[in-house]
């Protein structure tokens, strides 16, 4: 784990455009941000800002156009696509507005998909699995199914499987986008508990501004660029 | 839990499609059998003739003759222990009762000798010697005709005219499964000396069946036969059992192309089938397969992912057909064919070799049909995948 | 009702699982067609090989030409009755008729029987719709003999140039190949009948005698008087030709149509399974769309009939494929041994319109069943639905 302070993530001249057909959309322009270890970032903007791109640079998801992407010590930009998914499984953890969970699968199932894919044993699995959910305070929704829970549950659920990893950063897009307030206050208080006690590095894009209050750093993206 | 759960959990996610899928593929499983073990068991007659017996015919034409004076010539080839004649008759019912039937006019003091796997009794074989208008019927012809030993019987030819009365004087039995039991066998002596064999076509025999001491030597003794006619006006044809059984089978040759064809076919419609049914999935699926991505599953992860439960689905869809097949060609239609059909085919059961040549094709369906479409989900970039929200 | 605009935009925007979709119905239309064709081209075969002023004369008892025999004397009497033509090239012929063992051209070592007709001086002459189409008749008295199209090239020695063995060191020398119009006579080889007699030892007689009417309706007089006591020189049987020809293929009729019927329906099974899953993931799919078309006022009714018909569209694009690609089978033959004469026939796949509305019929069937189901479950969403989330 990155020593406090240090910088975790260290983006250079990002520039992003998409393309509709032959016509170019310039997403993000010359765009530079360093984040250091530790921090709880949220990043707000207006739609079509572009936030939920650089989100996705961030976490190896997507390449820019041009510019340099450095996160936790990897060169992102010069990293093949079997590669960025390899240190993804090994670096982020994924926070998705609508939770994302497989419908078939319990939620201890859930929690464990990440684990397959190194090469620990079923027992060591199993351990994680419970330290997980026991840190999101759902150990005894282990065998129950998505549909059997509330979309607060759920959503802890999908934050247990962040971390289950233990990941240096944790990627969260809308993480209170689905939810009522009181849900959306418990997922809240558990972020910051991960950022506080086991200083996780987050990274979050939110509209909404309780979520934004929650974060130590505040950022806002408008048309491209960072304010 | 490893991959297998998600794979086999995911199978139920739509339990109708699954349960639909499975059925179409123990459907065509049980098709594929069927077409497979027609084209199995349609030239096993031939492969149960006698090893050690060879078949001679007129070169030329199975319906010209040959000289009654042949049957000596062979008779003195070395190799050969003993042989007999018959004649084709062209035997029908008057009544109409069974479309047709096998008549032979044949040697009453050789021919069931030669042919021990129709097996008569000493004293039937006394008694037919001593009836000139004798016969010696199959179970199965007999009690079509309502006959037993001891009735006449009255029958009809196409070749030669008017009405042929006879005395029943016995019932083979067969030995093998393979042995036709609806022949009709009378004295080929009584042919000859009637009338309706007029004096320039007496003495003339249909073929000749000749037992060999060696079956390894039956090449080289057909050649002997054939080299001692070959310069007489009839030449001779001398070739195994199984080659002369066989050679009435070249017609069929298009006619089981065709099924083979069709076997090919069916697989065909089956891949079609799952294919588009995993292409559903998939596409319904699309977004989850991006979240398993953006956690780090690799593309070649996902593509497992397809192809297994491609695979799984045809697998279990494979074994249903083959129990419905064990059941009801083993079971009922095999029985059925054998007793009905047992001229046709006298075996009817599907060989094990069969069933898993089914269900290798089944898995390698279950391959390609996923092939594409866990291609095309591979190819997917996450973020898109995410973005869809099918 | 729903317009039907809406069912082909649907069909549309699920490019993949309609093509593949109706490919497999247009695969399960191929062979129902294609048996169907050939049941045809079993049927034309005969249709074509019989006129009805032509009567074919056997001996009494036999049923074909190959197991017959009539004294040469009886042409000459068959041909002396009130009801028959005198023109030229009318009359009677008699022929000899006998099956030889060809070895199949190419390495195989495959044999078949294969048809030998010994026609008269005028025999080709009693055919007008026979027409030699490269070389030339064949010389009466002599040796030579013409194949038909069928069986030219198919069989070790069938071609101009050729020859084939009657018997040993008589052989026939092929000079010509003739084309009878797609009837039986396509499948034979024709010989001179003195020289095929003199070499099979069998003068004096003939298999069959063909006689032509004046017309088809003195067909019962004339039957009555060659059957009746009133002829004592031979006991015979007088058939119209289409009659005999018909009797001759009944039984391959049968049989091929029958596997064809087996095959057509086992994998119709398959197809509809396939129609059905997709019609059923269709309605899943667009349940929200149901519900609100339900909700706007689209009564039960309008919604089962609109996905009924999308299920029927689906088959018909399959059945036009397959009835499309069904048709590359004009150019195919399929040789097949008739039970009743053992001899080789072959049997051209044949195009006939009645296949074409068969396989339309078949195609639309398959949609019924397959989409019905499917069909009766989107009916019964409600209109709710259209608030899901």
């Amino acid at each position: 784990m990155a020593g406090n302070g240090e910088t975790i993530v260290k983006l250079a001249g990002i520039n992003k455009t998409f393309y509709r057909g032959k016509e170019p959309i310039p997403v993000l322009d010359s765009l530079d941000l360093d984040v250091p270890s530790g921090s709880f970032e949220a990043l707000m903007g207006p739609s079509g800002s572009g936030k939920s791109t650089l989100l996705n640079i961030i976490a190896g998801l997507d390449r820019p156009s041009r510019g340099s992407v450095s996160v936790a010590g990897s060169q992102l930009d010069k990293m093949s696509d079997g590669e960025l998914a390899k240190w993804r499984s090994q670096t982020i953890g994924f926070v998705f507005q609508s939770f994302n969970l497989i419908p078939v699968l319990t939620a201890a199932q859930n929690v464990e998909l990440p684990l397959l894919l190194t090469g620990l044993s079923g027992a060591e699995r199993k351990k994680r699995v419970a330290t997980a959910l026991r840190i999101v305070g759902l150990e005894d929704r282990m065998d129950h199914y998505p549909r059997q829970m509330s979309g607060g549950q759920e959503q802890r659920v999908a934050i247990a499987r962040a971390i289950v990893n233990d990941p240096k950063i944790i990627v969260a897009d809308e993480p209170t986008g689905d939810l009522d307030r009181k849900s959306a206050d418990d997922v809240l208080t558990l972020m910051t508990k991960l950022n506080k006690e086991l200083g996780k590095t987050i990274f979050m894009v939110t509209h909404d501004p309780h979520a934004a209050e929650v974060a130590t750093v505040q950022r806002k993206l408008d048309k491209g660029a960072l304010l | 839990m490893n991959i297998a759960t998600y794979a086999r959990r995911n199978l139920f996610r739509r339990k109708g499609r699954t349960i639909l899928t499975m059925v179409a593929i123990a459907l065509a499983v049980l098709i594929f059998s069927i077409i497979r073990t027609v084209i199995y068991e349609w030239n096993r007659g031939a492969e149960e003739a006698a090893q050690d017996r060879l078949a001679i015919r007129h070169k030329v034409s199975i319906t010209m003759e040959l000289p009654y004076k042949y049957i000596d010539e062979v008779r003195a080839t070395p190799g050969v222990t003993k042989a007999t004649w018959a004649n084709w008759f062209g035997a029908k019912d008057p009544k109409e009762r069974i479309p047709f039937f096998a008549g032979f006019a044949a040697d009453q003091n050789s021919f069931f000798d030669v042919m021990d796997e129709m097996s008569v009794d000493p004293k039937v074989l006394e008694e037919w010697r001593n009836t000139p208008n004798g016969a010696i019927l199959g179970d199965l012809i007999a009690k079509t005709f309502e006959v037993k030993p001891g009735d006449d019987v009255t029958i009809a030819s196409d070749i030669y005219p008017g009405d042929w009365k006879f005395k029943v004087v016995g019932i083979y039995k067969p030995l093998r499964k393979t042995v036709d039991r609806n022949s009709f066998i009378f004295r080929w002596d009584y042919l000859n000396n009637s009338d309706a064999v007029p004096p320039p076509m007496k003495d003339k025999i249909g073929w000749i069946l000749a037992r060999i001491d060696d079956a390894a030597h039956s090449a080289q003794i057909a050649k002997s036969i054939d080299a001692k006619f070959e310069d007489h006006d009839d030449q001779t044809s001398a070739m195994s059992e199984r080659a002369f059984q066989l050679s009435f089978m070249g017609g069929f040759t298009a006619i089981l192309t065709a099924f083979d064809y069709a076997s090919v076919g069916i697989l065909l419609i089956l891949m079609l089938v799952l294919a588009n049914a995993i292409a559903m999935s998939v596409r319904e699926r699309t977004h989850e397969y991006g979240v398993l991505r953006a956690i780090g599953f690799p593309p070649a992860h996902i593509v497992g992912f397809i192809v297994g439960e491609s695979v799984l689905i045809a697998v279990i869809g494979g074994l249903i057909g083959v129990a419905m097949t064990a059941g009801l060609i083993n079971g009922v239609m095999g029985p059925f064919l054998e007793e009905n059909m047992s001229g046709w085919f006298p075996y009817f059961s599907t060989p094990p070799y069969v069933m898993g040549l089914a269900m290798v094709a089944a898995i390698g369906v279950g391959i390609f049909a996923g092939a594409l479409p866990a291609y095309r989900a591979s190819k997917l970039k996450v973020t898109d995948a995410l973005r869809r929200l099918d | 009702m729903v317009p039907v605009s809406y069912n082909v935009r649907s069909l549309l925007v699920r490019k993949v699982t309609t093509i593949v979709t109706a490919l497999g119905i247009a695969l399960v239309v191929f062979v129902f067609a294609a048996s169907r064709m050939l049941t045809e081209g079993v049927n034309a075969a005969m249709a074509t090989s019989g006129r009805p002023d032509t009567v074919i004369v056997l001996r009494k008892g036999s049923d074909n030409e190959l197991s017959s025999g009539l004294p040469m004397d009886a042409v000459a009497k068959l041909r002396a009755h009130p009801q028959v033509s005198q023109a030229a090239g009318a009359g009677a012929i008699g022929e000899l008729v006998q099956v030889v063992m060809a070895p199949h051209e190419g390495g195989s070592g495959e044999v078949s029987n294969v048809t030998i007709r010994g026609i008269p001086e005028d025999g080709i002459a009693f055919r007008p719709e026979v027409k030699i189409t490269s070389g030339r008749a064949p010389k009466p008295g002599t040796n030579e003999v013409v194949v038909g199209k069928a069986i030219a090239g198919r069989f070790k020695g069938f071609e101009i140039g050729g020859t084939v063995e009657l018997r040993h060191n008589r052989p026939l020398s092929v000079v010509g190949i003739f084309d009878a119009g797609g009837s039986s006579y396509d499948s034979e080889v024709w010989c001179d009948r003195e020289f095929m007699g003199q070499t099979l030892g069998r003068t004096g007689n003939v298999s069959s005698v063909r006689v032509r009417l004046n017309s088809a309706s003195d067909f019962e007089a004339y039957r009555r008087e060659i059957e009746g006591t009133a002829n004592k020189d031979f006991a015979a049987k007088v058939q119209r030709e289409a009659d005999y020809y018909r009797d001759q293929s009944a039984q391959i009729g049968t049989f091929l149509k029958f596997i064809g019927m087996f095959f057509a329906i086992m994998f119709s099974l398959a197809a509809m399974i396939g129609a059905a899953i997709t019609m059923n993931a269709a309605v899943a799919h667009r349940s929200r769309e149901i519900g609100t078309l339900r909700a706007l006022g689209f009564g039960r009714f309008s919604i089962l009939f609109s996905f009924v018909f999308e299920a029927l569209l689906l088959a018909v694009a399959g059945g036009v494929i397959g009835s499309i690609a069904v048709l590359g089978l004009s150019f195919v033959t399929f040789p097949m041994m008739n039970f009743q004469t053992f001899s080789e026939i072959v049997i051209r796949f044949h195009a006939a319109p009645s296949v074409f509305i068969w396989s339309l019929v078949f195609a639309l069937v398959m949609g019924l069943i397959g989409g019905l189901v499917p069909a009766i479950r989107a009916s019964r969403v409600s209109p709710v639905e259209a608030m899901r989330a």
